[in-house]
C-alpha cells in the first residue's frame, strides 16, 4: 500500500516536471520591457508545445485508445467507456484546449500531401493515424471515449430522440461535403476550416468569438434531445472513421452470444446506429434489383461528371475565402469604391512593397488550384451519393439486431438492454 | 418506508437544483449576451459626449479644467469598458459551472431512476421500407443539392480569373493607377512605368501570321496609342519621355514633317512603326499608313466598292467634315469608318481584309463618333437620329457579334473602354444617360441619367469615378459602385467638342472657348481657370505628369497636372490644328490642318 502511494507520488512529481518543461518552451526569447506598466496580454493561441510534452499527448492518445478499446471489447463497460470519456474531456479537452485534435489532422496531413514546404509536426500524423488504425480494427472505440467532442455531446444526451430515416439520410450526407470541403482549402493552403469553425474550442479555451459561442451552445443544446449531432452531422473526421469500421473485424456485439430477437435493444441506440433485422424477404425481385444496378452503375459516373462541372463553376467563389485572392480581389476592387473604409490587408500590402503583378500571379495559380480542385470535390460529391444510393441497393441483409459498424460509436449503451449474459 | 422514498426525495431534490442551476444558466446567457453587444456596440473613445469635450478643448488648448474633465471621462469610459469584459468572462466561468451542476444533477438522477428495459409498443419496422425510405431521400437530398449548386453555378460569374491575368500582364492597369495614386499622390500617368521610351525608333509591327487571330494584350495596347485619345480612349498616356518643346517653323524637336493627301479631323494612331489616319471628300476615302520612323507613306488605301455604300455623299457639317472619327487598330489590322456608313478593315499591308456598309447615317452634323476595340472585337458607336446603336465586329470577320439598342438621343462622342478594377467596361454617353456595357457581350451593366443637349464629348474615368459633360448641360461626375450615384455636378464651365481627362486627383476640363478648369476629382472643388484665349477642339491628353492641351492655331499648351495651374511649355507647331496628339515610342504624332508631324526628342 505504502509503495503504491509512493509510486503514485513520484508518478505526479514527474507529471508536474514535465509540464512545467512548457514555460522554459515558450519563453526562449525575453519580452520587451515596458516602463509605462504596460501589462502583456495573455497569449489566445495555445503556446508552442514542447517536444516532450508532444510525445505525451501521443502516449495518451494511445493509452486511451488501449484502454476504452478493451473496456469496450473486453469488459463491455459502458460505466468505464464513461469515466474514459470524462477522462479525455479533462485532458485533450479542457487540458489541451482541443489542439491538437483527430478531426484537425485531416488538415494537416491534407497539407503536408500537397505542399512539400510544410513540415508536419509527428503529433498530427499519430493523431490522424492512430485512430483510423484502432477503428479498422476494433471499431469507433476512439469516438466512445478518447474524442473530448464525442464525450462534451454524450454528457448532455439527457433525453435522445430517434430521428428516423428521412432525417438521418439527409443530414448524414453533410459530414462528406464538409470533409470535401477542409480538405479543399487545405490542400491549397487556404485555411484550416475544421480548427476556424470548432464549435466547442470556446468552451476548451474559454476564448472564441460570439458567434462560435453561440454555435457551440446551440449544438449542445440539441444535444439534449439529438445525441452527438456534431458527431453525426458534421464530423468529417467520422467520415474516415465510418469508412474503417466497416472492415473491423473486432467491432462491438449488442449480445455477447446468439440474439434471442427480444427487441429490448430496438431502442436502446441514441444515436440510431443499430440494425433491425430484415424479417421478411426482399420485396424486390432479382430483374427490378438488377435493373437498379444497372442504373447506378450508369449513374455514379454521371454525378461524378455533375458534381465536378457544378464544383469547376463554383470556384471563384469558393477561392474567395483564400487571402492570395482575397487581396487581390480588393486591389481590383478598392474599399474605396464600395465606400467602406481601407482594409488592414491592403494597408499591409502597400507597406510590403510588393509588386501588385505578383500578388495577381499568386492569386491566379491559387484560382487554377480551385478550378481543379472544384471538379475533385465535386465529382467527389457526386461520388458519395451515388455510393449512399448504391449501399441502399444492394444490402447485405441479417436477421439478428446489430450495431450499424459504421455509424455505432461503440458508446456500450445498447449492451446493457441485452438480457443475454 | 422511509429507505423507499428515500432515492425519490434525493431525486426530486436533485431535480430542483437541476432546474434552480438551469435557470440560472439561462439567465447568465441573456445577460451574458446583452453585455456583449453593449460591449460591441460602444466605442468609448469616440463617444459624443468626448468628442463635444474634445471640440471645447480645440478651442481653449489652455483650458486645464476641460483637459481635466476629459481625461476623467476617459478613465471612467475605459474603466466601463473592462468592467463589461469582466462581466463577460465572469460570467462564462459562472455559467460553465452551473451547466455543470446542472449536468451533475442530471447524470445522477439517470443513475437512481435506471429502469429494466422495455420492449418498444410499436411494431419494428420494416428492414426493407426502411432501407427504401433512405435510399429515396438521400436521393431527394442530392437532387436538392445538385439544384442549389448549378443554380449558384449560374449566377456565378467567373470573371475574377480572366480580370487578373490579363491585369497581372499590365503595368499600367487600372488597379495599378488606382492603388498606386492612391499611396503615393501621383498621377494615374505617373504611376505607370514606362516600358517604351527609348530612343523614339520602333520596330516592324506585323505580327506574325498564327497571330493574326490574336488580340493585343494590355501591356502592347498601352505601348501604343491604337485609337482616339490613347490606350481605352481615356486621354491618358501609359509610357514616358515625350518631348515638352518644340517649334514648327524653326524644326527644334521636328522630327519629320509629311503631307497629308486628303482632309479629315481624325486623330492618328500608332502601333509599332506605323501611324495610320484617314482622309475624305465628299467622293473619295482614303486610309494612309506612315512610317514612325522616316515620316514616309507606306501605303494608302481607297475604300470605295462597299456593297450597300450610298452614292449620294452625307451633308455634313464643315467642322466635322467625311472622316472626323479616328480609326482603330489592333496590331493586326487598322478598321476606318466614314461619313457615309462605310466600315473597312485592312491589314498592315493596305489590303482590304473585310469591308461593310452600317447604312447612311442620319448625322446632321456627320457621323463622328471614334471607333474602339476590345481584345478582338470592334465597337462601333452609332447613335443616329431616331436609331441608336452600340455594335461589336469580329475584328477577323467583320461579323455581327452583338449589337445593343440605345434609347438616346443623336451623339458625336465616342466610347472609352475602361477597367474599374471588377471588370472591363465599354462607357458611352448620349442624351440623356451614361450607359456601361459589357464589351464581351453588349449587356448593359448600368446607367446614369446626367447629360442632355447634342453631346460631342466623350467620357472621362479615373478611380471609380466618370466624368460627363456637355454645353448646355452639366458637367456630372458619377461615383461607380453598386450603384452608380452623383459625386458632384457643376455647369460653371461646360464642352461642346474637347473631353476632359481625369486623374485619380483632379479632373481637367477644356471648352472649345479656350478655357481650361482643374477640378478635385472627388468634391467637384475648382482649384483653377486658365484661358488660353484660343479655342480649342481637340482633346486633352495626360502624359509625363502633365497636360498636353492643342489650340487650334497649333499651339501645344503643355502645364502640369496639378491642383495650381503651372506652365510647362507652349510649343507651336507653325499649322493649325483640330487633331488630338497620338503618344507613343517616346514621340508625338500630331496631325495638323495639311500635315502630319512627328515630334520627338
Amino acid at each position: 500500500m505504502v509503495m503504491k502511494r509512493f509510486l503514485a507520488l513520484v508518478f505526479l512529481v514527474f507529471l508536474f516536471s514535465v509540464q512545467s518543461l512548457s514555460v522554459f518552451g515558450i519563453q526562449r526569447f525575453p519580452k520587451p520591457e515596458f516602463e509605462s506598466g504596460y501589462i502583456q496580454p495573455e497569449t489566445l493561441m495555445p503556446a508552442p508545445r514542447a517536444e516532450m510534452l508532444a510525445l505525451l499527448d501521443i502516449a495518451v492518445l494511445i493509452l486511451s485508445l488501449s484502454v476504452v478499446t478493451w473496456l469496450v471489447l473486453k469488459k463491455r463497460s459502458r460505466k468505464g467507456v464513461f469515466w474514459m470519456s470524462l477522462f479525455s474531456l479533462a485532458y485533450f479537452g479542457f487540458y489541451r484546449e482541443g489542439c491538437i485534435c483527430s478531426i484537425g489532422s485531416i488538415q494537416n496531413v491534407t497539407l503536408a500531401l500537397f505542399d512539400t514546404s510544410y513540415v508536419i509536426p509527428l503529433t498530427a500524423i499519430v493523431f490522424f493515424i492512430a485512430p483510423l488504425v484502432y477503428t479498422l480494427f476494433f471499431g469507433r472505440t476512439f469516438c466512445a471515449g478518447v474524442c473530448p467532442f464525442g464525450a462534451l455531446q454524450d454528457l448532455v444526451a439527457f433525453s435522445p430522440q430517434k430521428l428516423g430515416s428521412r432525417i438521418n439520410a439527409v443530414l448524414g450526407v453533410i459530414p462528406y461535403i464538409y470533409l470535401g470541403l477542409a480538405v479543399l482549402y487545405a490542400a491549397t493552403g487556404t485555411d484550416f476550416i475544421i480548427c476556424r469553425y470548432d464549435p466547442f474550442v470556446g468552451i476548451w479555451r474559454f476564448n472564441a468569438s460570439f458567434g462560435m459561442f453561440v454555435f457551440g451552445g446551440l449544438l449542445l443544446v440539441t444535444g439534449i434531445f439529438i445525441a452527438r449531432p456534431y458527431c453525426r452531422f458534421l464530423c468529417p473526421y467520422g467520415v474516415l472513421l465510418n469508412w474503417s469500421s466497416r472492415f473491423s473485424r473486432k467491432h462491438i456485439t449488442i449480445t455477447p452470444a446468439g440474439c434471442i430477437q427480444c427487441r429490448l435493444c430496438e431502442n436502446s441506440c441514441p444515436y440510431d446506429a443499430i440494425d433491425i433485422p430484415a424479417t421478411s424477404k426482399n420485396p424486390e425481385d432479382k430483374r427490378t434489383m438488377g435493373r437498379k444496378l444497372i442504373f447506378i452503375t450508369v449513374l455514379i459516373p454521371l454525378l461524378i461528371f455533375a458534381g465536378g462541372w457544378t464544383g469547376s463553376k463554383l470556384h471563384e467563389p469558393l477561392a474567395g475565402v483564400n487571402a492570395k485572392v482575397r487581396l487581390a480581389k480588393q486591389i481590383l476592387n478598392p474599399p474605396k469604391d464600395t465606400g467602406k473604409p481601407e482594409t488592414f490587408e491592403i494597408q499591409a500590402f502597400k507597406s510590403s512593397g510588393k509588386p501588385q503583378k505578383q500578388v495577381f500571379d499568386e492569386a491566379s495559380l491559387v484560382l487554377k488550384k480551385f478550378y481543379l480542385g472544384g471538379w475533385i470535390l465535386g465529382g467527389f460529391i457526386g461520388l458519395v451519393f451515388g455510393g449512399l444510393i448504391a449501399g441502399r441497393i444492394i444490402t447485405r441483409h441479417h436477421a439478428d439486431y446489430v450495431p450499424n459498424k459504421g455509424n455505432c460509436f461503440s458508446c456500450v449503451r445498447c449492451v446493457d438492454y441485452c438480457p443475454v449474459k | 418506508m422511509n429507505k423507499q422514498n428515500s432515492p425519490g426525495k434525493t431525486i426530486s431534490l436533485l431535480q430542483s437544483i437541476a432546474f434552480a442551476g438551469a435557470m440560472l444558466a439561462f439567465v447568465l446567457c441573456i445577460l451574458i449576451s446583452v453585455n456583449y453587444f453593449q460591449v460591441k456596440k460602444s466605442d468609448p473613445l469616440n463617444s459624443p459626449a468626448m468628442k463635444t469635450m474634445i471640440e471645447r478643448f480645440r478651442n481653449n488648448p489652455d483650458d486645464e479644467q476641460i483637459k481635466s474633465e476629459i481625461r476623467e471621462f476617459d478613465l471612467l469610459a475605459r474603466k466601463a469598458f473592462f468592467t463589461n469584459q469582466w462581466q463577460i468572462r465572469t460570467g462564462g466561468t459562472l455559467l460553465l459551472f452551473s451547466v455543470l451542476i446542472v449536468i451533475i444533477c442530471l447524470k445522477t438522477i439517470e443513475l437512481l431512476s435506471a429502469k429494466l428495459p422495455l420492449m418498444p409498443d410499436t411494431a419494428t419496422t420494416n428492414f426493407w421500407d426502411s432501407r427504401t425510405l433512405n435510399r429515396k431521400w438521400v436521393a431527394y437530398s442530392g437532387i436538392f443539392l445538385v439544384c442549389v449548386s448549378l443554380i449558384f453555378a449560374f449566377l456565378t460569374h467567373n470573371e475574377l480569373g480572366k480580370t487578373l491575368e490579363l491585369t497581372g500582364k499590365t503595368p499600367g492597369s487600372a488597379a495599378d493607377s488606382n492603388l498606386l495614386s492612391k499611396s503615393t499622390g501621383a498621377s494615374t500617368a505617373d504611376s505607370i512605368s514606362a516600358s517604351d521610351s527609348g530612343s523614339g525608333v520602333r520596330q516592324d509591327s506585323l505580327p506574325a501570321a498564327s497571330s493574326l487571330d490574336a488580340y493585343p494584350t494590355q501591356q502592347e495596347i498601352n505601348s501604343n496609342s491604337a485609337s482616339f485619345r490613347g490606350p481605352g480612349g481615356n486621354g491618358i498616356v501609359y509610357q514616358r519621355g515625350f518631348p515638352s518643346s518644340w517649334d514648327g517653323r524653326s524644326g527644334k524637336n521636328i522630327k519629320w514633317k509629311t503631307a497629308v493627301p486628303l482632309p479629315g479631323y481624325n486623330s492618328p494612331v500608332v502601333w509599332n512603326d506605323k501611324i495610320f489616319l484617314s482622309g475624305a471628300s465628299a467622293s473619295k476615302r482614303e486610309v494612309y499608313c506612315f512610317d514612325f520612323n522616316t515620316g514616309k507613306i507606306l501605303w494608302h488605301t481607297v475604300v470605295d466598292k462597299i456593297p450597300g455604300s450610298s452614292a449620294t455623299a452625307p451633308k455634313v457639317n464643315g467642322e466635322t467634315g467625311f472622316s472626323a472619327p479616328t480609326l482603330t487598330t489592333d496590331g493586326r489590322r487598322v478598321y476606318a469608318i466614314f461619313a457615309n456608313g462605310d466600315l473597312v478593315a485592312l491589314d498592315y499591308a493596305g489590303k482590304q481584309v473585310w469591308a461593310k456598309n452600317l447604312g447612311l447615317p442620319k448625322n446632321h452634323y456627320g457621323h463622328s463618333s471614334s471607333l474602339a476595340m476590345f481584345h478582338d472585337l470592334l465597337i462601333v458607336q452609332f447613335d443616329q437620329s431616331g436609331s441608336a446603336n452600340v455594335l461589336a465586329l469580329s475584328g477577323t470577320t467583320g461579323k455581327e457579334v452583338w449589337k445593343t439598342s440605345r434609347d438616346v438621343k443623336i451623339s458625336w462622342s465616342s466610347p472609352i473602354i475602361v477597367n474599374t478594377g471588377k471588370q472591363t467596361e465599354a462607357m458611352l454617353v448620349a442624351e440623356p444617360f451614361v450607359i456601361s456595357y459589357n464589351p464581351s457581350t453588349g449587356k448593359e451593366l448600368w446607367r446614369f441619367n446626367c447629360i442632355s443637349g447634342e453631346v460631342g464629348p466623350s467620357l472621362a474615368y479615373a478611380d471609380g469615378v466618370v466624368f460627363s459633360v456637355n454645353d448646355y448641360s452639366k458637367l456630372a461626375a458619377v461615383q461607380l459602385g453598386a450603384s452608380p450615384k452623383l459625386l458632384w455636378e457643376s455647369d460653371e464651365y461646360l464642352s461642346d467638342i474637347p473631353s476632359p481627362v481625369a486623374t485619380s486627383k483632379y479632373l481637367f476640363l477644356p471648352t472649345s472657348y479656350g478655357m481650361m478648369a482643374c477640378y478635385d476629382a472627388k468634391t467637384g472643388t475648382k482649384y483653377w481657370e486658365h484661358d488660353f484665349a484660343t479655342p480649342t477642339y481637340a482633346s486633352p491628353v495626360l502624359a509625363d505628369g502633365n497636360i498636353f492641351q492643342m489650340d487650334k492655331k497649333g499651339v501645344m499648351h503643355i502645364f502640369k497636372a496639378d491642383k495650381t495651374y503651372i506652365s510647362v511649355n507652349d510649343s507651336p507647331l507653325g499649322e493649325s490644328s483640330v487633331c488630338t496628339p497620338a503618344f507613343a515610342g517616346g514621340r508625338i504624332i500630331i496631325r495638323g490642318d495639311k500635315n502630319l508631324y512627328c515630334i520627338g526628342k
